[in-house]
Protein backbone atom coordinates (compact mmCIF):
# COMPACT_ATOMS: atom_id res chain seq x y z
CA UNK A 1 0.00 0.00 0.00
CA UNK A 2 3.49 2.19 -0.07
CA UNK A 3 2.74 3.32 -3.31
CA UNK A 4 -0.83 4.97 -2.36
CA UNK A 5 -1.66 8.26 -4.06
CA UNK A 6 2.29 9.01 -5.91
CA UNK A 7 0.28 11.00 -8.22
CA UNK A 8 -1.61 13.10 -5.99
CA UNK A 9 1.33 13.59 -4.07
CA UNK A 10 3.09 14.71 -6.74
CA UNK A 11 1.45 17.52 -7.24
CA UNK A 12 2.48 19.28 -4.15
CA UNK A 13 5.42 20.88 -3.65
CA UNK A 14 6.47 20.28 -0.46
CA UNK A 15 5.77 16.63 -0.69
CA UNK A 16 8.72 16.33 -2.43
CA UNK A 17 8.50 13.96 -5.09
CA UNK A 18 8.33 16.01 -8.16
CA UNK A 19 11.65 18.05 -7.40
CA UNK A 20 12.55 21.22 -8.79
CA UNK A 21 8.84 21.35 -10.58
CA UNK A 22 7.64 25.19 -9.60
CA UNK A 23 4.60 24.47 -7.52
CA UNK A 24 1.40 26.47 -8.71
CA UNK A 25 1.02 27.98 -5.03
CA UNK A 26 2.92 29.23 -2.70
CA UNK A 27 3.71 26.64 0.37
CA UNK A 28 0.97 26.07 3.00
CA UNK A 29 1.56 28.00 5.59
CA UNK A 30 2.14 25.26 8.45
CA UNK A 31 1.39 26.90 11.55
CA UNK A 32 -2.14 26.83 10.34
CA UNK A 33 -2.72 23.70 8.90
CA UNK A 34 -0.99 21.97 11.58
CA UNK A 35 -4.37 22.59 13.70
CA UNK A 36 -6.64 21.08 11.15
CA UNK A 37 -7.33 18.03 12.65
CA UNK A 38 -8.23 14.17 10.24
CA UNK A 39 -11.76 14.46 11.03
CA UNK A 40 -12.18 17.86 9.14
CA UNK A 41 -10.99 17.10 6.18
CA UNK A 42 -12.62 14.16 5.72
CA UNK A 43 -15.55 16.35 6.24
CA UNK A 44 -14.36 18.38 3.46
CA UNK A 45 -14.13 15.83 1.42
CA UNK A 46 -17.42 14.45 1.50
CA UNK A 47 -18.89 17.88 1.54
CA UNK A 48 -17.74 18.51 -2.14
CA UNK A 49 -17.94 14.55 -3.01
CA UNK A 50 -21.82 15.58 -1.96
CA UNK A 51 -22.23 18.67 -4.56
CA UNK A 52 -21.03 16.51 -7.27
CA UNK A 53 -16.97 16.08 -6.63
CA UNK A 54 -16.00 19.28 -7.73
CA UNK A 55 -16.93 22.75 -6.57
CA UNK A 56 -15.31 26.63 -5.76
CA UNK A 57 -14.71 27.41 -2.33
CA UNK A 58 -17.21 29.78 -1.90
CA UNK A 59 -19.98 27.31 -2.61
CA UNK A 60 -18.46 24.47 -0.41
CA UNK A 61 -18.04 27.51 2.56
CA UNK A 62 -21.87 27.74 1.98
CA UNK A 63 -22.65 24.46 2.52
CA UNK A 64 -20.99 23.83 5.57
CA UNK A 65 -21.40 27.23 6.55
CA UNK A 66 -17.90 28.49 7.76
CA UNK A 67 -16.64 31.11 6.91
CA UNK A 68 -13.31 31.10 4.41
CA UNK A 69 -10.57 32.23 7.30
CA UNK A 70 -11.97 29.05 8.66
CA UNK A 71 -12.41 26.77 5.68
CA UNK A 72 -9.29 28.02 3.83
CA UNK A 73 -6.86 25.83 6.45
CA UNK A 74 -8.78 22.95 5.96
CA UNK A 75 -8.61 23.16 2.40
CA UNK A 76 -4.88 23.64 2.54
CA UNK A 77 -4.09 20.71 4.97
CA UNK A 78 -6.22 18.27 2.54
CA UNK A 79 -4.29 19.34 -0.45
CA UNK A 80 -1.06 19.05 1.52
CA UNK A 81 -2.44 15.29 2.28
CA UNK A 82 -2.42 14.93 -1.73
CA UNK A 83 -6.52 14.58 -0.21
CA UNK A 84 -7.87 17.26 -3.03
CA UNK A 85 -6.73 19.19 -5.92
CA UNK A 86 -7.28 22.63 -6.16
CA UNK A 87 -7.59 23.52 -10.21
CA UNK A 88 -7.95 27.10 -11.27
CA UNK A 89 -10.17 28.07 -7.94
CA UNK A 90 -11.86 24.52 -8.21
CA UNK A 91 -11.86 22.00 -4.97
CA UNK A 92 -12.04 18.71 -6.73
CA UNK A 93 -12.00 15.55 -5.21
CA UNK A 94 -9.61 12.60 -6.23
CA UNK A 95 -9.32 8.95 -6.41
CA UNK A 96 -7.54 8.90 -2.80
CA UNK A 97 -10.00 10.78 -1.05
CA UNK A 98 -12.87 8.83 -2.73
CA UNK A 99 -11.48 5.21 -1.31
CA UNK A 100 -11.26 7.74 2.07
CA UNK A 101 -14.73 8.00 2.25
CA UNK A 102 -15.72 4.72 1.21
CA UNK A 103 -13.46 2.95 3.79
CA UNK A 104 -14.05 2.41 7.71
CA UNK A 105 -12.08 4.13 10.11
CA UNK A 106 -9.26 1.10 10.56
CA UNK A 107 -8.80 1.11 6.85
CA UNK A 108 -8.93 4.90 6.92
CA UNK A 109 -6.29 5.19 9.08
CA UNK A 110 -3.76 3.15 6.86
CA UNK A 111 -4.52 5.04 3.66
CA UNK A 112 -3.57 7.91 5.29
CA UNK A 113 -0.77 6.63 7.55
CA UNK A 114 0.59 5.89 4.28
CA UNK A 115 0.47 9.23 3.26
CA UNK A 116 1.83 10.94 6.32
CA UNK A 117 5.11 8.62 6.23
CA UNK A 118 6.04 9.51 2.80
CA UNK A 119 6.24 13.09 3.29
CA UNK A 120 9.51 13.77 3.39
CA UNK A 121 10.36 15.93 5.95
CA UNK A 122 8.45 13.43 8.34
CA UNK A 123 9.88 10.61 6.88
CA UNK A 124 13.08 12.25 8.46
CA UNK A 125 12.29 12.16 11.48
CA UNK A 126 10.34 8.58 11.35
CA UNK A 127 13.71 7.24 10.10
CA UNK A 128 16.21 8.95 13.27
CA UNK A 129 13.87 7.40 15.48
CA UNK A 130 13.82 4.09 14.20
CA UNK A 131 17.95 4.96 13.54
CA UNK A 132 17.85 5.15 17.46
CA UNK A 133 16.23 2.47 18.58
CA UNK A 134 14.96 4.87 21.24
CA UNK A 135 12.43 6.84 22.04
CA UNK A 136 13.97 10.66 21.01
CA UNK A 137 13.49 13.84 23.06
CA UNK A 138 11.43 16.64 21.88
CA UNK A 139 13.90 18.73 21.58
CA UNK A 140 16.00 16.52 19.09
CA UNK A 141 12.76 16.24 16.60
CA UNK A 142 12.90 20.17 16.52
CA UNK A 143 16.47 19.75 15.57
CA UNK A 144 16.17 17.85 12.96
CA UNK A 145 13.03 19.30 11.52
CA UNK A 146 14.63 22.92 11.99
CA UNK A 147 17.39 21.58 9.64
CA UNK A 148 14.58 20.94 6.74
CA UNK A 149 11.81 23.35 7.04
CA UNK A 150 13.78 26.15 9.34
CA UNK A 151 14.08 27.19 12.84
CA UNK A 152 10.34 28.67 12.71
CA UNK A 153 8.88 26.49 11.25
CA UNK A 154 10.27 23.00 13.20
CA UNK A 155 7.28 23.56 16.32
CA UNK A 156 4.21 23.75 13.63
CA UNK A 157 5.90 20.75 12.13
CA UNK A 158 6.42 18.66 15.15
CA UNK A 159 2.59 19.45 16.00
CA UNK A 160 1.33 18.14 12.88
CA UNK A 161 3.56 15.18 13.31
CA UNK A 162 2.08 14.33 16.67
CA UNK A 163 -1.32 15.23 15.91
CA UNK A 164 -1.87 13.24 12.80
CA UNK A 165 0.73 10.88 13.43
CA UNK A 166 -0.82 9.92 16.26
CA UNK A 167 -4.71 9.57 14.80
CA UNK A 168 -2.98 7.31 12.12
CA UNK A 169 -0.95 5.43 14.90
CA UNK A 170 2.28 5.99 13.30
CA UNK A 171 3.61 8.00 16.37
CA UNK A 172 3.53 7.73 20.03
CA UNK A 173 3.88 10.95 21.98
CA UNK A 174 4.02 11.22 25.95
CA UNK A 175 3.46 14.90 26.20
CA UNK A 176 4.76 14.37 29.91
CA UNK A 177 7.80 12.94 29.71
CA UNK A 178 8.41 15.28 26.00
CA UNK A 179 9.19 11.72 24.10
CA UNK A 180 8.35 10.72 20.55
CA UNK A 181 8.55 7.18 19.73
CA UNK A 182 6.99 4.88 16.84
CA UNK A 183 4.59 2.45 16.76
CA UNK A 184 3.00 -0.37 14.68
CA UNK A 185 -1.01 -0.09 13.91
CA UNK A 186 -3.10 -1.73 16.37
CA UNK A 187 -4.19 -5.61 14.32
CA UNK B 1 -48.75 -11.37 16.71
CA UNK B 2 -47.97 -10.01 19.75
CA UNK B 3 -44.70 -7.17 19.39
CA UNK B 4 -41.94 -7.57 21.68
CA UNK B 5 -42.05 -5.24 24.41
CA UNK B 6 -40.38 -2.04 23.83
CA UNK B 7 -36.57 -1.09 25.15
CA UNK B 8 -38.20 2.31 26.56
CA UNK B 9 -41.31 3.34 27.05
CA UNK B 10 -41.99 7.09 27.84
CA UNK B 11 -45.27 7.16 28.84
CA UNK B 12 -47.61 10.75 29.56
CA UNK B 13 -44.21 12.48 31.02
CA UNK B 14 -44.94 15.59 32.06
CA UNK B 15 -42.10 18.22 33.72
CA UNK B 16 -42.72 21.39 35.61
CA UNK B 17 -40.26 23.93 37.30
CA UNK B 18 -41.41 25.86 39.74
CA UNK B 19 -39.81 28.98 40.37
CA UNK B 20 -42.22 31.78 43.52
CA UNK B 21 -44.77 29.09 43.59
CA UNK B 22 -45.06 30.11 39.73
CA UNK B 23 -45.40 26.78 37.77
CA UNK B 24 -43.16 26.53 34.57
CA UNK B 25 -44.56 23.66 32.50
CA UNK B 26 -41.19 22.11 30.24
CA UNK B 27 -42.57 19.09 28.74
CA UNK B 28 -45.93 18.29 28.31
CA UNK B 29 -47.95 14.92 28.41
CA UNK B 30 -44.64 13.15 26.39
CA UNK B 31 -45.21 9.41 25.50
CA UNK B 32 -43.70 6.97 22.84
CA UNK B 33 -41.33 4.14 22.84
CA UNK B 34 -37.69 2.58 21.55
CA UNK B 35 -37.55 -0.51 20.32
CA UNK B 36 -34.55 -2.81 19.69
CA UNK B 37 -32.18 -1.85 16.44
CA UNK B 38 -33.98 1.47 16.34
CA UNK B 39 -32.06 5.02 16.10
CA UNK B 40 -34.90 7.91 17.44
CA UNK B 41 -33.78 11.57 16.99
CA UNK B 42 -36.16 14.07 19.06
CA UNK B 43 -35.76 17.10 17.13
CA UNK B 44 -37.21 20.62 18.66
CA UNK B 45 -36.03 24.44 18.94
CA UNK B 46 -33.64 25.33 21.36
CA UNK B 47 -35.78 25.52 24.75
CA UNK B 48 -37.97 22.86 23.62
CA UNK B 49 -37.27 20.95 27.04
CA UNK B 50 -35.81 18.19 24.86
CA UNK B 51 -32.61 18.01 26.97
CA UNK B 52 -34.70 17.43 30.28
CA UNK B 53 -36.74 14.99 28.94
CA UNK B 54 -33.30 12.92 28.08
CA UNK B 55 -32.41 13.95 31.74
CA UNK B 56 -35.48 12.38 32.69
CA UNK B 57 -35.81 9.34 30.43
CA UNK B 58 -32.27 8.32 32.18
CA UNK B 59 -33.57 9.14 35.88
CA UNK B 60 -31.19 12.28 36.60
CA UNK B 61 -34.58 14.41 37.29
CA UNK B 62 -37.82 12.81 37.82
CA UNK B 63 -41.19 13.55 35.80
CA UNK B 64 -43.76 15.60 37.29
CA UNK B 65 -46.12 13.50 36.03
CA UNK B 66 -46.09 10.43 33.78
CA UNK B 67 -43.17 7.12 34.07
CA UNK B 68 -40.19 5.98 31.88
CA UNK B 69 -39.93 2.30 31.69
CA UNK B 70 -36.46 0.54 30.80
CA UNK B 71 -37.44 -3.23 29.70
CA UNK B 72 -40.97 -2.78 31.97
CA UNK B 73 -39.16 -1.66 35.05
CA UNK B 74 -39.02 1.91 36.35
CA UNK B 75 -35.76 3.81 34.87
CA UNK B 76 -33.20 4.11 37.52
CA UNK B 77 -30.14 6.96 37.49
CA UNK B 78 -28.02 4.41 38.31
CA UNK B 79 -28.78 1.61 35.10
CA UNK B 80 -26.39 0.31 33.97
CA UNK B 81 -27.88 -0.63 30.38
CA UNK B 82 -28.09 3.50 29.91
CA UNK B 83 -25.17 5.92 29.42
CA UNK B 84 -25.05 8.94 27.66
CA UNK B 85 -22.86 10.76 25.56
CA UNK B 86 -22.83 15.11 26.66
CA UNK B 87 -22.76 18.21 24.35
CA UNK B 88 -19.66 19.12 26.39
CA UNK B 89 -18.15 16.04 26.38
CA UNK B 90 -17.86 16.01 30.68
CA UNK B 91 -14.05 14.63 30.18
CA UNK B 92 -11.90 15.65 33.40
CA UNK B 93 -9.18 17.66 31.87
CA UNK B 94 -6.46 15.59 34.41
CA UNK B 95 -6.97 12.43 33.25
CA UNK B 96 -5.82 10.74 29.86
CA UNK B 97 -8.56 9.59 27.36
CA UNK B 98 -7.83 6.23 28.10
CA UNK B 99 -8.15 7.13 32.07
CA UNK B 100 -11.49 9.09 31.44
CA UNK B 101 -12.86 5.95 29.65
CA UNK B 102 -11.51 3.94 32.31
CA UNK B 103 -13.47 5.78 34.84
CA UNK B 104 -17.08 5.07 33.98
CA UNK B 105 -16.27 1.41 34.58
CA UNK B 106 -14.92 1.90 37.96
CA UNK B 107 -18.08 0.77 39.98
CA UNK B 108 -18.63 -2.13 37.91
CA UNK B 109 -17.74 -5.52 38.96
CA UNK B 110 -14.73 -5.90 36.80
CA UNK B 111 -11.12 -6.73 37.41
CA UNK B 112 -8.76 -3.87 36.41
CA UNK B 113 -7.40 -5.65 33.63
CA UNK B 114 -10.53 -6.70 32.45
CA UNK B 115 -11.46 -2.85 32.62
CA UNK B 116 -8.40 -1.92 31.04
CA UNK B 117 -9.01 -4.12 27.98
CA UNK B 118 -12.76 -3.36 27.81
CA UNK B 119 -11.73 0.57 27.59
CA UNK B 120 -8.79 -0.39 25.01
CA UNK B 121 -11.60 -2.17 22.88
CA UNK B 122 -13.77 0.89 22.75
CA UNK B 123 -10.99 3.19 22.20
CA UNK B 124 -10.05 1.01 18.96
CA UNK B 125 -13.83 1.05 18.01
CA UNK B 126 -14.11 4.85 17.98
CA UNK B 127 -10.60 5.18 16.04
CA UNK B 128 -8.89 7.15 19.28
CA UNK B 129 -6.13 4.71 19.24
CA UNK B 130 -2.72 6.29 19.38
CA UNK B 131 -4.36 9.38 21.60
CA UNK B 132 -5.03 6.76 24.78
CA UNK B 133 -2.39 8.87 26.63
CA UNK B 134 -3.32 11.80 25.20
CA UNK B 135 -4.81 14.82 27.94
CA UNK B 136 -8.58 16.06 26.97
CA UNK B 137 -6.02 19.37 26.50
CA UNK B 138 -4.21 17.91 23.64
CA UNK B 139 -7.63 16.99 22.09
CA UNK B 140 -9.81 18.52 18.92
CA UNK B 141 -12.87 18.66 19.39
CA UNK B 142 -14.04 15.79 17.66
CA UNK B 143 -11.85 13.53 19.50
CA UNK B 144 -13.13 14.40 22.68
CA UNK B 145 -16.39 13.78 21.90
CA UNK B 146 -14.75 10.24 20.28
CA UNK B 147 -13.38 10.05 24.23
CA UNK B 148 -17.43 10.83 25.46
CA UNK B 149 -18.54 8.17 23.11
CA UNK B 150 -16.19 5.31 23.98
CA UNK B 151 -16.75 6.18 27.80
CA UNK B 152 -20.56 5.29 27.46
CA UNK B 153 -19.70 2.31 24.36
CA UNK B 154 -16.88 0.96 27.16
CA UNK B 155 -20.46 0.49 29.99
CA UNK B 156 -21.69 -1.68 26.75
CA UNK B 157 -25.40 -0.59 27.08
CA UNK B 158 -28.58 -1.12 25.72
CA UNK B 159 -29.54 2.11 25.12
CA UNK B 160 -27.14 4.58 23.83
CA UNK B 161 -28.59 8.18 24.95
CA UNK B 162 -27.10 11.05 22.86
CA UNK B 163 -27.46 15.13 23.90
CA UNK B 164 -26.82 17.12 21.17
CA UNK B 165 -23.48 15.74 20.51
CA UNK B 166 -22.22 17.51 17.97
CA UNK B 167 -23.47 20.82 18.71
CA UNK B 168 -19.71 22.01 20.01
CA UNK B 169 -18.05 20.81 16.84
CA UNK B 170 -17.39 22.93 13.51
CA UNK B 171 -19.56 21.37 10.48
CA UNK B 172 -17.27 19.50 9.05
CA UNK B 173 -15.77 17.60 12.49
CA UNK B 174 -19.91 16.99 13.03
CA UNK B 175 -20.07 15.46 9.54
CA UNK B 176 -17.45 12.74 9.87
CA UNK B 177 -18.45 12.12 13.55
CA UNK B 178 -21.76 11.21 12.68
CA UNK B 179 -20.81 9.22 9.55
CA UNK B 180 -18.69 7.24 12.25
CA UNK B 181 -21.26 6.60 14.44
CA UNK B 182 -22.99 5.23 11.45
CA UNK B 183 -20.48 2.85 11.01
CA UNK B 184 -20.27 1.68 14.75
CA UNK B 185 -24.16 1.34 14.70
CA UNK B 186 -24.37 -0.68 11.65
CA UNK B 187 -21.86 -3.15 13.30
CA UNK B 188 -24.09 -6.10 15.27
CA UNK B 189 -21.05 -6.93 17.08
CA UNK B 190 -20.69 -3.95 19.08
CA UNK B 191 -23.48 -2.29 21.71
CA UNK B 192 -25.96 -0.11 21.74
CA UNK B 193 -29.38 -2.13 21.14
CA UNK B 194 -31.24 1.47 20.68
CA UNK B 195 -30.15 4.75 20.19
CA UNK B 196 -32.03 7.52 21.72
CA UNK B 197 -30.45 11.31 20.34
CA UNK B 198 -31.76 14.99 21.13
CA UNK B 199 -31.26 17.20 18.58
CA UNK B 200 -31.89 20.79 17.18
CA UNK B 201 -31.19 20.35 14.00
CA UNK B 202 -33.56 18.63 11.42
CA UNK B 203 -31.18 17.38 8.92
CA UNK B 204 -29.11 15.82 11.49
CA UNK B 205 -32.34 13.90 12.19
CA UNK B 206 -32.66 12.83 8.35
CA UNK B 207 -29.58 11.88 8.23
CA UNK B 208 -29.05 9.81 11.12
CA UNK B 209 -32.27 8.28 12.14
CA UNK B 210 -35.16 5.62 11.41
CA UNK B 211 -37.47 7.63 13.51
CA UNK B 212 -37.52 11.13 14.20
CA UNK B 213 -39.97 12.55 16.70
CA UNK B 214 -40.85 16.64 16.62
CA UNK B 215 -41.28 18.41 19.62
CA UNK B 216 -43.34 21.58 19.63
CA UNK B 217 -41.65 24.73 21.54
CA UNK B 218 -42.10 24.97 25.04
CA UNK B 219 -44.00 23.44 26.59
CA UNK B 220 -42.97 20.58 24.64
CA UNK B 221 -45.36 17.95 23.12
CA UNK B 222 -44.77 15.68 20.53
CA UNK B 223 -45.84 17.00 17.51
CA UNK B 224 -45.32 14.12 15.25
CA UNK B 225 -43.79 11.17 14.49
CA UNK B 226 -42.60 9.69 11.25
CA UNK B 227 -40.44 6.33 10.05
CA UNK B 228 -37.32 7.93 7.87
CA UNK B 229 -36.94 4.81 5.21
CA UNK B 230 -34.46 6.30 3.22
CA UNK B 231 -31.46 3.75 2.56
CA UNK B 232 -28.06 4.49 3.98
CA UNK B 233 -25.77 5.63 3.81
CA UNK B 234 -28.00 8.84 2.64
CA UNK B 235 -27.18 12.04 0.34
CA UNK B 236 -28.19 15.23 1.79
CA UNK B 237 -28.92 16.44 -1.65
CA UNK B 238 -31.20 14.10 -3.01
CA UNK B 239 -34.86 15.19 -3.33
CA UNK B 240 -35.83 12.63 -1.00
CA UNK B 241 -34.09 14.13 1.57
CA UNK B 242 -35.23 17.40 1.32
CA UNK B 243 -38.81 15.80 0.70
CA UNK B 244 -38.23 14.72 4.96
CA UNK B 245 -36.20 18.09 6.16
CA UNK B 246 -38.92 20.17 4.15
CA UNK B 247 -41.73 17.67 6.10
CA UNK B 248 -40.40 17.98 9.33
CA UNK B 249 -39.31 21.69 8.95
CA UNK B 250 -43.32 22.72 8.11
CA UNK B 251 -44.65 20.96 11.28
CA UNK B 252 -42.18 22.93 13.36
CA UNK B 253 -42.38 26.49 12.07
Amino acid sequence: MSNIGKDDVARNPLMGTSKGAPGPRSPPDMAVISRVSISQIVGLVESIDEVGGQADIATIAQEVDMDLDRLGPVVDAAEFLGLLNVVDGDLRVNDLSRRVLTSRVKERKAIIRDIIEDVPVFRQVTTLVRAAGRPLERKEVLATLSTHVGGHHAEDFFKALVYWGRYVELVRYDSETEQVSLREPSP
Amino acid sequence: MTEARPLLEVRDVSKSFFEDSKEFKVLDGIRFDVRDRDFVCVVGSSGCGKSTLLRVIVGLEPPTAGDVRFEGQPIRADNPQVAMVFQSFALFPWLTAEQNIELGLEARPISPEARRARAAKYVDAVGLTGFENAYPRELSGGMKQRVGLARALAIEPDLLCMDEPFYALDTLTAQSLRDEILQLWGDPALPPRAVLMVTHSIEEAVYLADRVIVLSDRPGRVLAERRIDLPRPRNRKEPEFYGWVDELYSLIV
